[in-house]
Parts: C-alpha cells; sequence; structure tokens
C-alpha cells in the first residue's frame, strides 16, 4: 500500500504536468488558429469598415483635409440628383437582371439536366464560358457588338426587322437603348453561372420522388411544380439573393462597356459607379463613404425582404 | 510533439509551414528602393519616348530614376491612395487634364503637388511656354503642373472625296461655309461630312472652348450656362440632330477606321495627338487624309480650339524636389529631344522654341505632304485658355447630359421653343454642380 502511494507521488506531477499542458492547448489552441483571419479581418475589413463610417461624416477636399459635417451627406444625398438617377439605374438593372436571368437559367437548367439532350456537357461548358472569361472580357465584346452601322447585333437586327433597326441604331450612345444593352450583356455574362447553381441542385432532388409523384399520376408539369421546385427551393433563394446583391454592386461591365463612363445622360451610371467617381475622381471620399453605406443598408433591407418573401427564415425556424 | 499536439499532425503542420513563412518574410523585407525619383506616366506615347531620354539625365546628374507606366485611370485612384495614406508616393506625375484638377481641392498647403509658380516665373516658362495651357492646372493663382502639350484643333478630311466632289478647301473660313458645303455632301446614313459626338460633350466643349467659353473662370465658377454656352449649344444640336444634320457619331476603334474608310464621315475633329492615332489606326487612308484648320464661327475669328492635355507635377512627398524639377526641365524643355518626340508622337509641346526644330515642318506622306506640326504650330498661340476646377469631371458629365437632352428636344420639336429649353437646360445642369462644388469651402 505504501509502496504503491509512492509510485503513484512519483508519477503523479509529470502527468499532471501534462494534462495541464493539454488544457492550455485545447483553450488556447483554437485561438490560435483564428488569430491569423482575426488579425487579417480586423486589419482590412473591420476597421475600413468603421474608418469609413466615420468618413461618411466628414466633407474630404484632397487627402489631408476633412471637415466634420455630421449627417449633411446623408441629407446631400436626398437631394443629389445623380444618387438618384444612379440609384434608378440600378434597380432597374437589378429588376431586369432577376427578372429575366433567373427564369432563363432555370430554363436552361431544366433543358440541360434532361438525358435526351445530347451534348450536354459542351452546352453547360459554353453557357457557362462567359462567366469564365469575366465582366471586363464581355465588356469589350458586347461594345464591339452593339456598335452601329457596322456591329454584329444591328447587321442581324437589320436583316431580320429592317423597318424597326436601322443599321445605325444606337444602343450604347442613345439614353433609351443603354439599360436595354446592359440587361443583355448581363444576361449573356451571369446565366450560365446561375445554370450550374440550379442544374446542380435539380441533380441533387431524390429522384424517389419523381417515381412516386409518377405512381400518383402526376403529369410533367405537376412535377415540376411539386417536386422539382420545392427541391431546388433553397438554391434558388441563394440564386435570387446572389443575383439581387450583384445587381447593386454592379460596375465593371457598365463602365468598360460605356467607355469608362455613365454613358449617355448618365443612363448607366451604378450606385457603386457614382460612389467611384465621387471618391477617386472629384476626391471625396466621405461623400463616397456615404453613397458606400447607403447602399450597403439598402442592399441589407433589399436581402433581408427577400428572404422573409421567399420563406427563408420561415423555413430555418421549422 | 506530433502525439501530444491535440489537433493532429495536419493542423500541426500547417501552424509549422506559416510560422517558417512568416519568418522567412520577415528576414526577406522587400528591397530597398534604389531610386532617387520615381516617376509614374499614364500612356505609352509618353513612355516610350521617355524611355529613350531618361538614361542621358540619370548620366548628367549621376542618380537613377525609376519610371513607371501606370493605367490612365489607375493614375488617379493610385495617387489618391498613396497620397492618403503616405506609401509609396511618386516623385513625379504625368496626370490627363481631366483628373488634375481633383489634386487641387482642399486649402493651399494640403494640395499634394508642389506650387510651381515661383520655379515657372523664375525659369522664364511662363513666356516661353504657351500661357494658355498654365490654365487647366492653376487653381486660386497657384501652379500645380507644367504644361506637357498644347493640343490644337484642326479637321482631319477625306481630300480624295473632297477632290471628286469639288470642294475648294481654301474657301472653307466659316462654320457657315463648312456647313453649306456638308448639306451637300450629307448623305443620311450613308455619308455624314463630320464625326460629332452626340451623346458627350468632347466635340461640344472642344466649340465652346473656339468661342471663347468654357466650364468654368478663373476663379473656378461654373459658367457653361453663360451666352457662349446657349449659343454654342443653338449652333451644335442643329448639327448632329434633326432632318438637316451633317454630323453624328458612330464610336471608336475599328468601327470608326471602318468608317473613314468607307466614306461615312469625310472630317474629324483632330487636335495633334489625334493625328497620330489616325496614321496609327486607319493606315490604308495614307495619301488620302489632310488637315485644314477649324473654320470660324466669325470671320476673323480664332480656327482653333483645344482638346485634352497632359501637365506634370511634383508631389509634396519628393524628397529632392530640385532633382525633380530638373527631370522636368529634362523632359519638357530640351528642344532637340522634343523635335525628336513629335515625329512619334505629333505633339506639340508647350514650349515655343521647340516648333522650329526641323522635325516640326517635315511634310508627313500620310498626310498628302503637308507639314503638319508646322501648321498645328501656327494655330497654337491662338488656343483658347481652358479654366478649371476639382469638379471638372461632373461639369462634363452634366453638359454632356444637357446635349443629350437638347438633342432630343430637337429631334421632337426643331426650332419650336428650343432656345428657352437649352437655356433652361443648361442652367439646371450648371446648377447643379454649383451644388456640388458648393459643399467644397475652398
Amino acid at each position: 500500500m505504501t509502496t504503491t502511494t509512492l509510485e503513484h507521488s512519483a508519477v503523479e506531477p509529470s502527468a499532471q504536468r501534462a494534462s495541464q499542458w493539454h488544457r492550455v492547448q485545447h483553450r488556447l489552441a483554437p485561438y490560435l488558429f483564428v488569430s491569423p483571419f482575426l488579425i487579417l479581418f480586423v486589419l482590412f475589413g473591420a476597421w475600413p469598415i468603421i474608418k469609413s463610417l466615420v468618413l461618411s461624416t466628414y466633407t474630404t477636399n484632397g487627402p489631408k483635409d476633412a471637415v466634420y459635417v455630421g449627417a449633411k451627406n446623408f441629407q446631400f444625398l436626398l437631394s443629389d440628383a445623380d444618387f438618384h438617377v444612379a440609384v434608378k439605374n440600378t434597380a432597374v438593372f437589378a429588376f431586369w437582371s432577376v427578372v429575366l436571368q433567373l427564369p432563363t437559367a432555370l430554363g436552361l437548367a431544366i433543358l440541360l439536366s434532361q438525358p435526351w439532350v445530347r451534348g450536354r456537357a459542351l452546352f453547360r461548358l459554353a453557357f457557362f464560358a462567359p462567366y469564365l472569361v469575366g465582366s471586363v472580357f464581355v465588356a469589350v465584346l458586347f461594345n464591339v457588338l452593339f456598335q452601329p452601322q457596322y456591329g454584329l447585333i444591328n447587321t442581324v437586327l437589320h436583316f431580320l426587322l429592317p423597318s424597326h433597326f436601322p443599321l445605325d441604331y444606337k444602343w450604347l450612345e442613345d439614353a433609351s437603348h443603354v439599360m436595354p444593352a446592359l440587361v443583355l450583356a448581363g444576361l449573356w455574362l451571369y446565366v450560365g453561372l446561375h445554370m450550374i447553381y440550379l442544374l446542380a441542385a435539380i441533380q441533387a432532388v431524390d429522384k424517389d420522388l419523381y417515381e412516386a409523384a409518377q405512381v400518383d399520376g402526376a403529369n410533367t408539369r405537376q412535377q415540376f411544380w411539386a417536386v422539382t421546385l420545392p427541391g431546388i427551393r433553397p438554391v434558388a433563394i441563394f440564386v435570387l439573393l446572389t443575383s439581387t446583391i450583384g445587381s447593386f454592386q454592379l460596375f465593371d461591365l457598365p463602365y468598360i462597356l460605356l467607355n469608362n463612363g455613365p454613358g449617355p445622360n448618365q443612363s448607366g451610371l451604378t450606385i457603386v459607379m457614382y460612389l467611384y467617381n465621387t471618391g477617386f475622381v472629384t476626391g471625396d471620399l466621405g461623400y463616397a463613404s456615404a453613397v458606400g453605406w447607403t447602399l450597403a443598408l439598402g442592399v441589407l433591407l433589399i436581402s433581408l425582404i427577400q428572404l422573409r418573401v421567399t420563406g427563408a427564415f420561415k423555413g430555418e425556424n421549422e | 510533439m506530433m502525439r501530444t499536439f491535440p489537433f493532429g499532425t495536419a493542423a500541426l503542420l500547417m501552424l509549422f509551414c506559416s510560422i517558417v513563412s512568416g519568418a522567412w518574410l520577415g528576414l526577406h523585407p522587400a528591397a530597398q528602393k534604389q531610386a532617387d525619383l520615381t516617376f509614374w506616366t499614364f500612356t505609352k506615347i509618353h513612355y516610350d519616348p521617355y524611355t529613350e531620354t531618361i538614361p542621358t539625365f540619370e548620366q548628367q546628374h549621376h542618380c537613377k530614376v525609376d519610371l513607371q507606366l501606370v493605367d490612365t485611370r489607375a493614375v488617379t485612384s493610385r495617387l489618391q491612395a498613396a497620397m492618403l495614406s503616405d506609401v509609396d508616393v511618386p516623385d513625379l506625375v504625368e496626370i490627363p487634364i481631366d483628373f488634375a484638377p481633383a489634386f487641387f481641392r482642399g486649402p493651399l498647403e494640403h494640395v499634394g503637388f508642389i506650387d510651381l509658380t515661383q520655379r515657372i516665373h523664375q525659369a522664364g516658362l511662363w513666356d516661353k511656354m504657351v500661357q494658355a495651357r498654365f490654365a487647366p492646372y492653376t487653381s486660386r493663382g497657384h501652379i500645380f503642373g507644367l504644361p506637357h502639350d498644347v493640343h490644337p484643333v484642326q479637321l482631319a478630311y477625306r481630300s480624295d472625296i473632297f477632290a471628286q466632289e469639288g470642294v475648294d478647301v481654301s474657301k472653307i473660313k466659316t462654320w457657315d461655309d463648312f456647313i453649306r458645303i456638308g448639306r451637300k455632301l450629307t448623305i443620311p446614313n450613308k455619308r455624314y461630312m463630320l464625326e460629332l459626338y452626340d451623346f458627350r460633350s468632347a466635340h461640344l466643349e472642344a466649340c465652346m472652348f473656339q468661342r471663347g467659353g468654357g466650364y468654368f473662370d478663373p476663379q473656378g465658377h461654373c459658367i457653361f450656362d453663360n451666352d457662349i454656352g446657349v449659343q454654342t449649344m443653338l449652333w451644335f444640336v442643329p448639327l448632329v440632330a434633326g432632318p438637316h444634320k451633317i454630323a453624328g457619331s458612330i464610336g471608336s476603334g475599328q468601327i470608326l477606321t471602318q468608317a473613314v474608310e468607307d466614306g461615312y464621315f469625310l472630317c474629324l475633329v483632330c487636335p495633334d495627338w489625334r493625328s497620330k492615332s489616325i496614321e496609327k489606326d486607319i493606315p490604308r487612308m495614307a495619301g488620302k487624309m489632310k488637315l485644314m484648320p477649324l473654320p470660324a464661327v466669325t470671320a476673323n475669328s480664332r480656327h482653333t480650339s483645344t482638346w485634352g492635355g497632359t501637365m506634370l507635377g511634383i508631389t509634396r512627398h519628393c524628397k529632392n524636389p530640385d532633382l525633380a524639377w530638373q527631370l522636368a526641365l529634362h523632359l519638357y524643355l530640351n528642344k532637340k529631344e522634343l523635335g525628336k518626340r513629335y515625329e512619334g508622337t505629333n505633339i506639340l509641346p508647350a514650349l515655343r522654341a521647340a516648333w522650329s526644330e526641323p522635325s516640326f515642318s517635315q511634310p508627313r506622306p500620310y498626310w498628302c505632304n503637308q507639314p503638319i506640326g508646322a501648321l498645328y504650330a501656327k494655330l497654337a498661340p491662338d488656343v483658347p485658355f481652358q479654366y478649371t476646377s476639382p469638379f471638372i469631371a461632373t461639369a462634363k458629365d452634366k453638359l454632356g447630359e444637357a446635349l443629350v437632352a437638347c438633342v432630343q428636344y430637337y429631334n421632337a420639336n426643331g426650332d419650336n421653343g428650343f432656345e428657352p429649353f437649352v437655356r433652361a437646360t443648361l442652367k439646371e445642369k450648371a446648377d447643379q454642380v454649383r451644388a456640388l462644388a458648393a459643399r467644397n469651402p475652398y
């Protein structure tokens, strides 16, 4: 008994130290692993966000001068005609993007999930390819396609509908045609990406459900409404949300398409383009920050409304 | 260690890699810059000749210059970011005319560029260079940039088609003469006398400058809605809209090349820099193009205008402003170099004495052997003043918007109520610029 106690007391300190070291590691290791991200996030994420919020209450004049103006930047936004134009343009683009891109992407996804379509892999790649080359390339390409007199789009449209589309029909030089041109270019660019998401969702829907629906006598349309749509709902909501947010962040496509500017009569001016112009062309970073924060809050609000309308919150609670 | 580490071998390896790589980076800091001066320019047209002339300067001054080509748009955003953070600010920068004034915001002592007024006067440059070209780089009486160029404007025209049609260019003295001939030569949707933008302000502003107008007055107040602005718009819009239009726009690049080759446009507004673009982009028109002075608004008024420009500024961060100034003088005042540079760019330098270099009077085969340098130089002293403000980009956009609105109105209503509409539209747009400018207390 005495021997055992002695042996035990000899082993105990080193075992205790090891176990304490283990406990310390357990406590500290997660923080250690998270710390690189946290440090980078605080430096390059949180700090700029806070700084921009502070900056939005200043008017900046040049690199070193800032005058505190409180909420006046936000007040000026209310009467700033250019900002209103930018909001309107961005909202119109977002609306048409969602209305056109999502159904088209869904249609393509359904079509390319059918086993009877030959060369599906090739078509999938073809539709996804515009997204791979990027918005700058697409903008440059469409800039050429939309040219009057010699552009391919006018040539084809003039051939098909000569009375409606003269050869010098102006897409990018006429304020009323810029938005359709942008929406078309956006459709070509993003539809493939949405299609891939939806295609993956469709392929993940349990095949047994279709069989059960068929046994119950459901036709193809009924299967789509009762099985496919509910099955892809989470992904569809995700695509809807990202597509809307992406539309509100629109910058590079119109900027390049319209030759580094907002287009005739500001018809291609988006909120982010206005932010960029205010901050980096006119040089008022304070006002640009106010524009940025208004955009962020607007997008947050719209996203919340969309999640509410589509029942995403409800789905989570269930 | 591996056995006692609670999150497994992979996590331990990751930790090890991050520590090793961090330590390696810490022990190998980025190499210190060797250059005595860092110089940014935004176009290859400037960059290429500078690479040839800077080694001479380096030899003469026993220093090293780091010349960097930065994209036009990136110049402004990078420079602003650099100035804000006081990191990697170049010593000298060339900035396009439309973007430079944004850097003159704020109190004078905070402007990111050194005030060159005294140096310019001491070196006699005020008299040696075209004075009008200092105006765009002047704020509150202080000059912050040295003008790179003059950019007088002429008209480039298809001399072969003019000859076929029996047009005697020497008889085109005023815009009225030009328009009269233009009406005869224009065939709607097939051929137009002149390329003029009907959706942005570039050509309209050149016409406004020719008449002595502008976006801003010398004090930086927005004035494009004054009488000159209104008269210019009233004159310009019927050229690009309505049943008697003789001008239009089609785009740039290959499309414009095709349009000129096809004779869709007979004339192009052509500042000196564009004459080089035309030579390069429309090579098949060699021997078929010529230049003529801009028709005057009235007899005995000026036959030119201006379009574009570049300034060279020395930043406040420059550790050796005297050396930077020497480099600026080397680049902008060396007659021989300027003459050589002109051959590659067609750009007329602001230094008057350089125009007597032989290269400026050399006949150019592309332009039917016209000595185009001498032609531009002849017009250069008449180039109008162009005053500016940090809100120049907004003012340009607003004038463009006014143009679009006026074109739409004219297409729908013609002359009926056009003048009041033009006045009201220009005032509305200018007021928007004023509202924005009113936020700037300086």
